[in-house]
């Protein structure tokens, strides 16, 4: 026994003097939170490959009037502009907290993969970093100062997070990105901003092929591509519903909760019938049209007008992708389930989707209509 | 030798023992060999662990619960004896040693990336060694305490039935590009461990629970890892479990509480403990069986030899795929051990009508 207490002190000295061999001190480091990455070169030069790599670094140190530093490199890929970078500052740069990725479009156009790859490669990078589309170019965006906001990337950061809670845009992170990414019937989405005079706002909804950029949803159609895409609850969306003579009325609706579910159908000729039904519940809180709210009769005529407006928006966010051929709402995963393994190893479905009669219904239920009558 | 062991610490022992570093790469491994909804795999092959422990509760009731080694002396002679005791000497303690050597190389993906490995490993190794002398019935107390210690980690999953879906696992059942045999080897390495109940048998308590508690501990262990794939595999697209090497530390980063996110450095440490547990049982058994070659040595010593010769062992595999390599290698050979003694020792007993009364 009496070994014990040596054998503890040299534990003890191992324990702390491991510790000595990587340090990390807190004030000398760089926590990057943001990085942007462009095409360097313009469109009509072709031949520079490299990348416009940005970082966003906020900074804790009291003494400094800074409350950020931001650095560019152009580089081929992000780890040489990491060694770029350690070239223009004081601070040893880590990724550990890095929150958002922001891809220029044009860059978004040929392909995003390479660099999510060694995102999802390097374990000191959380799944949970979101993934960003810029209408324009990261640097621009993540440069500026913002004098009514908080610096760049933690507004950004915070807009996505509030508003994704919300369900007016998407919170695409790696985790999904290159889950989507992989899977089969499904093509992956990222959310998308634009830089204007005063601020950032939220552009729409980009959907890509693989890991290539195709084209976009507005933004005042994404609650309606939610509705179609998933479950959710939370929510606002604010509907036009005109009938064609008389003039048009606004209705707000709020509180939403919306579920919908896909039924695959295949016809004799191997042509596929798919039905997409959305239920959305929730209350009305400004209505602007002739009709009453608290009668029965009324409020039934305006849950078939609103139900018309979501399928027709619908239909057409819908023709949108399948003129584009891209299954943003992963309806190749419905299809996938209906089938088996060999019928969907056959089956093409990238060629198939465009041509598939794919078939909106909506069912609109107003809960309640506030506290008024 | 007068402490026995209670079934419920055997039920414990056998699993904290079975589970260890392997189930970093599970569901990767799954996906892989067994193709679509893989995780189904983890029953096919606990079946086959099943009837593994059958055939070792055939020796223990045969045996009338005489230790392995009492059944081997008692009718093969030295010359057979020494050359397996080596063999099993040699499986175990490097198993052992690998083990430490995988965890701390996956440790250093994430901390201490540049850390001598070796240094990291040698910590790993003093812990164990001081369990180890202090014998069975410590060790099994002390692995009931770390399953306390981990088993909460379980309710780590209900962060992600959030994001799972049952569309994911498709309606295919170990279709796409499989690999049974291979992989099925590959995959029972992670549920060796069980094995070495063969080890316990003078140290049961209660005959008749004996096995009941091994079948049971396998239960856990099988329990555990389906649940686990199965989030795995809803929560992962197909692809792209197959691309993840450690899908379980990509879990574990996409945890996030609300006042800290990015804590899998903190939740791997406990992996630590069922990781040490094999390590312990398997140098313990190491120790067990060094033993009976030199029976008046001192077993702190013998347990010392083993960890050093396990020591230098491990300086020479020096990437992470080499150590998994190795791995490899000696679960084949345990897999040989895990069948091949237990049916060795039947042959012998039948061949001598059961065991002579002592």
């Amino acid at each position: 026994m009496r070994t014990m207490p040596k054998a503890a002190a040299l534990l003890l000295v191992i324990v702390i003097i491991a510790g000595c061999g990587d340090q990390r001190i807190l004030e000398k480091q760089g926590f990057i939170q943001s990085t942007g990455y462009d095409l360097n070169g313009t469109k009509n030069d072709e031949k520079d490959n490299r990348l416009m790599i940005t970082v966003d670094i906020p900074k804790s140190d009291p003494e400094q009037r800074m409350q950020r530093e931001t650095l560019t490199a152009i580089a081929h890929s992000s780890k040489e502009a990491k060694i770029l970078f350690a070239g223009q500052t004081e601070l040893s740069l880590v990724s550990g907290q890095l929150r958002s990725t922001l891809f220029g479009v044009s860059l978004a156009k040929t392909g995003i993969w390479k660099h999510i790859d060694t995102l999802v490669r390097d374990p000191s990078i959380s799944q949970r970093v979101k993934i960003v589309v810029v209408n324009g170019r990261a640097h621009d965006l993540l440069v500026r100062d913002y004098p009514q906001h908080p610096r760049a990337g933690q507004y950004i950061d915070r807009m996505l997070e509030k508003e994704s809670a919300l369900m007016s845009f998407p919170l695409v992170t790696i985790y999904d990105f290159s889950r989507d990414y992989f899977d089969d019937g499904i093509e992956p989405i990222a959310p998308i901003i634009r830089e204007n005079k005063k601020n950032i706002s939220f552009d729409g909804i980009a959907l890509f092929k693989k890991d290539r950029y195709i084209t976009k949803i507005e933004s005042k159609q994404s609650l309606i591509f939610s509705m179609m895409k998933q479950n959710f609850k939370k929510g606002e969306i604010s509907m036009k519903l005109g009938d064609g003579s008389k003039k048009q009325e606004y209705l707000l609706f709020s509180s939403v909760i919306s579920n919908r579910n896909v039924k695959v159908k295949r016809s004799t000729k191997g042509n596929f019938n798919i039905q997409i039904n959305i239920v959305v519940k929730g209350s009305v809180l400004e209505y602007s049209g002739s009709h009453e709210l608290s009668k029965d009769y009324d409020r039934k005529k305006i849950e078939k007008r609103m139900a018309e407006y979501i399928e027709n928006e619908a239909a057409a966010l819908m023709a949108t992708m399948q003129k584009h051929n891209v299954d943003s709402l992963g309806i190749g995963r419905n299809v996938r389930n209906s089938l088996s393994y060999e019928e969907w190893n056959k089956l093409d479905w990238n060629k198939e989707y465009p041509d598939a009669d794919i078939r909106i219904s909506a069912r609109i239920v107003i809960k309640d209509f506030g506290k008024f009558k | 030798m007068n402490e026995k062991l209670h079934p419920f610490h055997i039920m414990i022992l056998i699993y904290m023992n079975q589970t260890g570093v392997v189930i970093m790469s599970l569901p990767h491994l799954l996906a892989e060999n067994f193709g679509y909804n893989g995780w189904l795999g983890v029953i096919l092959i606990s079946l086959v662990v099943n009837l593994n422990i059958f055939i070792i509760s055939i020796v223990y009731r045969l045996g009338k619960g005489k230790s392995i080694f009492q059944i081997m002396e008692s009718s093969l002679p030295r010359v057979i004896t020494f050359p397996i005791y080596m063999i099993l000497i040699g499986v175990w303690s490097m198993t052992g040693c690998m083990v430490i050597k995988n965890y701390v190389y996956i440790y250093q993906i994430m901390s201490y990336n540049t850390t001598h490995a070796m240094l990291l490993k040698l910590l790993i190794d003093i812990i164990a060694y001081l369990l180890i002398i202090k014998g069975i019935y410590t060790i099994s107390k002390a692995a009931t305490s770390f399953f306390w210690i981990t088993s909460w980690m379980l309710l780590l999953q209900l962060f992600f039935i959030k994001d799972f879906e049952w569309a994911r696992l498709t309606p295919f059942l170990f279709k796409g590009d499989t690999h049974f045999l291979t992989g099925g080897f590959i995959v029972f390495t992670a549920f060796l461990g069980y094995e070495l109940c063969f080890m316990l048998f003078p140290y049961a308590d209660n005959p008749k629970k004996f096995i009941k508690s091994v079948y049971k501990g396998n239960l856990i262990t099988t329990l555990t890892y389906l649940i686990f794939c199965l989030i795995c595999f809803g929560f992962y697209s197909f692809e792209q479990i197959r691309n993840m090497m450690y899908p379980l530390l990509d879990l574990l980063s996409y945890i996030r509480l609300p006042f800290i996110e990015r804590i899998e450095n903190l939740l791997f440490g406990f992996f630590l403990f069922t990781t040490i547990v094999s390590v312990v049982l398997y140098s313990w058994s190491a120790q067990e069986t060094f033993a009976r070659i030199v029976p008046k040595a001192n077993k702190k010593v013998l347990a010392f030899i083993i960890l050093t010769f396990g020591y230098i062992v491990a300086w020479f595999p020096d990437t992470l795929s080499e150590v998994g390599q190795w791995l490899q290698y000696l679960g084949y050979a345990e897999l040989g051990v895990a069948f091949g003694l237990p049916l060795l020792l039947i042959l012998i007993l039948v061949i001598h009508k059961g065991a002579k009364p002592s």
